[in-house]
């Protein structure tokens, strides 16, 4: 059995790409949470919506600033 | 690119077939024909000879072990064949009985034991790292670098030889002096000692050669080599070098105007540049140092090799050191591989510089957070322990294998493995510390937004803004309510619209009644805000402007149910278009006012 070549799960070349999408779209729900946070009233503030939101742009941006950090060669 | 005259000595030891009489005992043993070739035309001694027997023992004074870098026995292919690198014989270090002293033994083991008369053939290579002595050892810049080389001229073994001879192969250089004995000839620039029959064992005729020799002696006391895996898809290898020139140490001053002027007559025995022959596809290649970066490189590269040269920031005379920094990167699919769950590491071991001696090279190889089960197969010994590494994204640190060896020499190059065994999961680790990260700073924006931190909970400041924040949370209900209002009015139009398109009466009724019934919900909600928006006292300044909205909304309201009965009740009678839409014109005029109040009057609100 030959040893198998092993590589990164994501492809080198998609890093700098998904890089700029991931980290657009958590920067966009990121502004939708204070967005939020600025224009709802105590009463009305729902905390599973705030911690949802929080947790889908702190998704978006943690793979975002992964892949940005591959993208710029520090490999981590 | 100059001359380059390499300066060394290269030992070529051939040793032919022995046979054997008796039963294999180390005095019965008879090596029938040696033949020694010494190749010193760099700074590395080589002696490469093939031997035959069961188990053969090879002598090395002392004062020469010290400088052995290397030693290897490989079968003699024979003339014209490629030596395979597989095919080599284990040697180790024996101590036999009954031996002279100050010599050191190494033991050659056959594949077969030899039986009475049969013969066989192998070759030993020896390299010698520091062999060749600078003579004099201090020479101004204009001298021309002697070295001494010290050999015996008949081979020195514990067996009997039928035949021996020894050729020594200089650089074609000047030659100063050396020994004659018999049987000595020089062909150009190598010496031929010999052919010398039927020697007794341990016979030994030191020679003396003496020569000149202007090859690069590039000594390196030290070199760390740091090899960093990243499993995203990278191989970083990091080394540092303490460079110095271990020939003759220059004396006197250095004249840049004579070395620019004629290098090869000021400055013949300096070095000014290295090559380093490094794997293909290699990225991101940097040569700095304490200083900062050293531009006075070259890096060009196929497919099948790169090629690095590098120029120090100045020439290297005998004895002037100087110290850098080489890094690059390599493709993860070249190096790593994986086999039966084990993941393995296969990189070469030494420094990829071209002739360069090392003292003391160390060999770092750090592996990602989360590997286990390390272990370690090198083609020769080593020793190793492991270390932790801090880097980026690490919790406890990486696992450092870390490999020492002294007395390096290029033929060391070659690869080396180290087995792992890391899971795939552990890579979202580094995400997953990214990720909440970030959370946490949204949990405490959540925090802040919650808590009152508000120091005095009954100042007349606290209880104005615990009101306002009521009002605005009962303003934000109204317009809650206006909006769907304004859904239902959209929804009627749709609905007449629907009607004039497909002209379905009940459907147009139905959807009527439907809004009917939504508006008057909406209006008792809106009764409730209103009352309690009017109770309290923090909102009347903003009251009257939301009393109006209301009072608008619900002309609004009424003129858009007038205007929908009237266009049913032309549908109904079957009235031209003409006639209807005058009758409507009007309404629709005062709707389109009103709605654009409506609207401008909620802005207002909401910038409040």
């Amino acid at each position: 059995m030959a040893p198998k070549p092993i590589t990164s799960p994501v492809p080198d070349a998609w890093y700098p790409t998904l890089s700029v999408f991931m980290l657009a779209i958590g920067l966009f729900v990121t502004a939708s949470f204070f967005i939020y946070e600025a224009t709802s009233s105590r009463q009305n503030r729902s905390l599973g919506k705030e911690l949802i939101t929080g947790a889908v742009a702190s998704v978006f941006l943690g793979f975002g600033s992964l892949f940005l950090l591959l993208a710029s060669g520090v490999y981590v | 690119m100059g001359v380059r005259r390499k300066m060394a000595l290269r030992f070529d030891l051939i040793i032919f077939t022995i046979l054997l009489f008796a039963s294999p005992v180390l005095s019965d043993l008879i090596l029938s024909k040696v033949d020694r070739r010494i190749d010193l035309t760099s700074q590395i001694v080589e002696n490469e000879g093939s031997e035959p027997v069961s188990e053969v023992l090879l002598a090395f004074p002392d004062l020469q072990v010290k400088d052995l870098a290397l030693l290897k026995a490989s079968p003699h292919e024979g003339k014209g064949k490629v030596k395979s690198l597989s095919a080599s014989l284990p040697v180790e270090n024996v101590k036999p009985n009954g031996m002279p002293a100050a010599l050191t033994f190494y033991a050659v083991k056959l594949p077969k034991a030899l039986g009475k008369g049969d013969s066989y053939t192998f070759d030993v290579l020896a390299v010698f790292a520091h062999a060749l002595r600078p003579f004099p050892e201090k020479i101004t810049q204009a001298d021309i670098q002697l070295v001494v080389f010290q050999e015996s001229a008949f081979y020195l073994t514990p067996y009997v030889v039928k035949v021996q001879s020894l050729s020594v192969k200089l650089p074609e250089s000047r030659i100063e002096s050396y020994t004659k004995l018999e049987n000595t000839k020089i062909h150009g620039s190598e010496i031929k000692y010999g052919p010398y029959e039927n020697l007794p064992s341990f016979s030994y005729s030191p020679i003396v050669v003496h020569f000149e020799s202007n090859q690069p002696f590039a000594v390196a006391q030290e070199v760390v080599r740091e090899i960093e895996i990243s499993h995203w898809g990278n191989v970083q290898v990091t080394e540092h070098y303490k460079l110095v020139h271990g020939g003759a140490q220059n004396k006197g001053e250095f004249s840049r105007l004579d070395y620019q002027a004629r290098p090869t007559i000021r400055g013949a025995s300096a070095f000014k540049y290295l090559i380093a022959k490094m794997p293909p596809r290699v990225h991101s290649v940097y040569y700095r140092d304490e200083i900062g970066n050293i531009s006075t490189s070259n890096l060009w590269g196929d497919s099948k090799k790169t090629e690095l040269l590098i120029e120090p920031r100045y020439p290297l005379f005998g004895g002037w050191r100087t110290a850098f920094t080489i890094g690059y990167g390599l493709p993860l699919k070249d190096f790593l591989f994986e086999l039966e769950g084990n993941r393995f590491l296969n990189i070469t071991f030494g420094s990829p510089m071209n002739e360069l001696v090392i003292d003391n090279l160390i060999v770092k190889v750090v592996l990602p957070e989360g590997s286990g089960d390390i272990s370690v197969s090198a083609p020769f010994p080593v020793n190793q322990w492991e270390e932790t590494k801090l880097s980026h994204l690490d919790l406890t640190g990486r696992p450092v294998v870390v490999l020492q060896k002294t007395n390096v020499v290029p033929e060391h190059n070659q690869f080396f493995q180290v087995y792992y065994k890391f899971s795939k999961l552990s890579m979202l680790r580094e995400p997953f510390m990214l990720i909440f990260g970030f959370f946490s700073l949204f949990v405490a924006g959540i925090v802040y937004m919650h808590v009152d931190m508000s120091i005095s909970k009954s100042s007349a400041a606290y209880l104005a803004r615990l009101q306002w924040d009521e009002v605005q949370a009962a303003i934000q209900q109204v317009e809650n309510v206006i909006n769907r209002c304004l859904t239902t009015h959209d929804k009627l139009e749709a609905s007449l619209r629907d009607l004039s398109r497909t002209g379905d009466v009940q459907a147009c009724k139905a959807a009527r009644k439907a809004a009917d019934g939504l508006l008057k919900e909406l209006s008792k909600e809106l009764k409730l805000v209103l009352s309690f928006l009017q109770s309290s006292s923090a909102a009347s300044q903003i009251l009257p402007k939301v009393e109006e909205l209301v009072a608008k909304e619900k002309d609004l309201q009424e003129k858009v149910m007038a205007k929908h009965s009237t266009v049913v009740d032309c549908y109904e009678k079957k009235t031209g278009i003409r006639d209807s839409e005058n009758r409507v014109a009007a309404q629709q005029q005062k709707i389109t006012a009103l709605r654009q109040e409506v609207e401008n009057l909620l802005e207002l609100i909401d910038e409040i």
